[in-house]
């Protein structure tokens, strides 16, 4: 559009420095004191003051971090896994067929994304408490379930409704029925969308707070987020062990972030221009 | 054959009747299973919390499975109470507004920028804002409590470097201003990037010609960001807002984890903790059920409006 001015290069390099230094500043902090040896009397010191696992050892071994490092990953693939199958079925109805309240469900689904489900705590634990499911990798799935269900549906419905009516009817004409269609013809070309959904479920499994906090009272089956409580004290604080488990817990998220980024974002626009 | 025309037509349906049946019947069983979760799992509990609200529901009533219906006692003691309108009212409205702004501009300006780069520059910035995105609340709050920290973080050991503070005297946890001062630049950090991601996405379905077009006629770079911009990509920006605003309302992990705010310090109490504290702390089920039908009715307004708004869009479109 407008051709840039050198000005408008330095303001745009310095737009860019900022943005990078906010950005990154709380991540290279924490990266850097969970290997400083003198994490603890760090102060303003840029670079650490050393190179030590010790953290991450202490953090791992005597912390049992491994252990709510596993809870978590149990409980997130359980929530991608289920929540890709029901939500692949949801969105194909909502997105093939034509049938009465459809306009209804849809409407739902959206509105249904705004329950503050933090409101839903106290219920929810009691109805865990009856069901006998509290300290319970399952009963946190299938509440992370009921979570990441709305959003995966309206994302996936996108998916479903960009394959080409076509290539259902050929497969109709070379003889199979719906089901067989459903498994060979329509998974395999929304498989990108439900990669995208997955990696949104298990990033709201893994980073849930509350409900992990509160449904989890027995200390072998804290969710890493829970765990990383405990090394947290409201006077004195280990700070090295704190940013090694908060290492810990962001590689996974970043990793799967960054391989999603572009198709989560754009299915985000796309659903809202829509 | 001929005989008979009229028993034709229905011998011929009758397959495709069944057809019809069970074309009209997938629909509900592929949904059924996600109905069922979502009917088990937010819609009783959300049933549930209101009912708990009307009842004085304490740990008698959790052992025997009784039920103590007081009608709107709980609801009269909280509006009566003046810790609601002074304290945690202002800090889950104040705080949350600022941060919905905050996040738009800080994400909208990140957008726009992210548009004038060149391909690298823009694929190393989009990149590395993933990483403020990524970062889980809870770290992320423990990360900023770090820097914060009154002995040895780098913000007070910097000050103190200068001259500027003395480090044991000063605790900015134990102030409300400077508390959501924090947990605001910890929220607006997370939740830019999404902002930023969604907004340069819609910035790109804008066709090329009308900003060429408005700058042939002479518009400079403000008025075109407000007269085409803005308008265009309206509703992204109406799906964005919305969905700031309902996160930062419901704000929990952000400000319970920070030192003071699991309850020992009322002065920044917000809703979301309000209703933690007074359940799960202090045994009252239903009072802490009240809390969070309140902050479930604030959303229900945003999320109403919402609606309105977006289908008078779409009626527009």
């Amino acid at each position: 559009m407008t051709r840039t001015t050198p000005a408008g290069r330095v303001g745009l390099g310095i737009a860019v420095a900022a943005l990078l230094a906010f950005t990154l500043f709380p991540v290279y902090w924490m990266v850097s004191s969970a290997f400083d040896p003198e994490a603890d009397h760090r102060g303003a010191d840029v670079l650490p003051s050393g190179f030590t696992l010790d953290h991450f050892r202490y953090v791992l071994d005597t912390g049992e971090f491994g252990r709510y490092l596993t809870n978590s990953a149990i409980v997130g693939l359980g929530t991608v896994v289920l929540s890709g199958l029901l939500a692949l079925f949801a969105a194909t109805a909502v997105a093939r067929f034509r049938f009465r309240l459809r306009t209804q469900m849809l409407v739902m689904i959206l509105v249904v994304q705004m329950v503050p489900l933090e409101a839903l705590v106290i219920p929810l634990f009691l109805q865990m408490r009856d069901l006998e499911l509290l300290n319970s990798l399952l009963g946190l799935t299938v509440v992370y379930l009921a979570f990441s269900l709305p959003f995966a549906i309206w994302i996936l419905r996108g998916f479903v409704a960009a394959v080409p009516e076509e290539i259902e009817e050929a497969a109709y004409l070379d003889g199979c029925g719906w089901w067989r269609m459903f498994r060979s013809v329509l998974l395999p070309l929304v498989a990108p969308g439900l990669v995208a959904t997955g990696v949104f479920a298990f990033i709201v499994a893994w980073n849930e707070f509350v409900f992990a906090f509160v449904f989890m009272q027995d200390d072998t089956m804290y969710t890493a987020a829970v765990g990383l409580h405990r090394f947290f004290g409201e006077y004195s604080t280990d700070w090295g062990a704190v940013m090694a488990g908060s290492t810990l817990i962001t590689l996974p998220v970043l990793i799967f972030f960054v391989l999603v980024q572009r198709r989560l974002a754009g299915g985000l626009a796309a659903g809202a221009i829509r | 054959m001929a005989a008979d025309p009229a028993k034709l037509p229905a011998r011929a349906t009758a397959p495709a009747r069944r057809a019809a049946r069970t074309r009209a019947l997938r629909p509900w069983l592929l949904l059924a299973p996600a109905l069922l979760v979502l009917a088990v799992l937010l819609f009783w509990p959300l049933v549930r919390v209101v009912t708990l609200s009307f009842q004085d529901y304490g740990l008698r009533e959790l052992n025997t499975g009784a039920t103590d219906y007081t009608g709107l006692d709980n609801y009269r003691e909280i509006l009566g109470d003046s810790f609601l309108w002074r304290q945690v009212l202002p800090n889950t409205v104040l705080f949350a507004g600022t941060c919905v702004v905050l996040t738009l501009v800080v994400g909208t300006l990140v957008a726009l920028l992210l548009q004038r780069l060149g391909r690298t520059w823009r694929l190393i910035c989009s990149s590395v804002i993933m990483t403020a995105w990524a970062m889980p609340a809870v770290t992320g709050t423990y990360v900023w409590i770090w820097i914060f920290d009154p002995l040895d973080g780098v913000v007070s050991g910097g000050l103190d470097g200068a001259g500027l503070i003395e480090p044991r005297e000063t605790n900015w946890f134990t102030d409300r201003w400077s508390f959501y001062a924090i947990a605001t630049l910890n929220v607006v950090h997370h939740g830019f990037p999404f902002v930023a991601i969604t907004v340069y996405a819609a910035l790109l379905t804008i066709p090329r010609e009308l900003p060429e077009a408005a700058l042939m006629d002479g518009a400079g770079a403000w008025q075109r960001f407000w007269r085409i911009t803005v308008p265009t990509i309206r509703p992204v920006f109406l799906i964005v807002v919305i969905l700031s605003t309902i996160w930062d309302f419901k704000v929990f992990a952000q400000v319970y984890l920070m030192p003071g705010g699991s309850g020992s310090n009322p002065d920044v109490l917000n809703l979301g903790v309000w209703s933690y504290v007074e359940s799960f702390r202090r045994n009252d089920y239903g009072m802490g059920s009240a809390v969070a039908v309140l902050l479930t009715l604030l959303l229900l307004a945003v999320t109403v409006v919402y609606v309105k708004v977006l289908s008078r869009e779409r009626d527009e479109l």
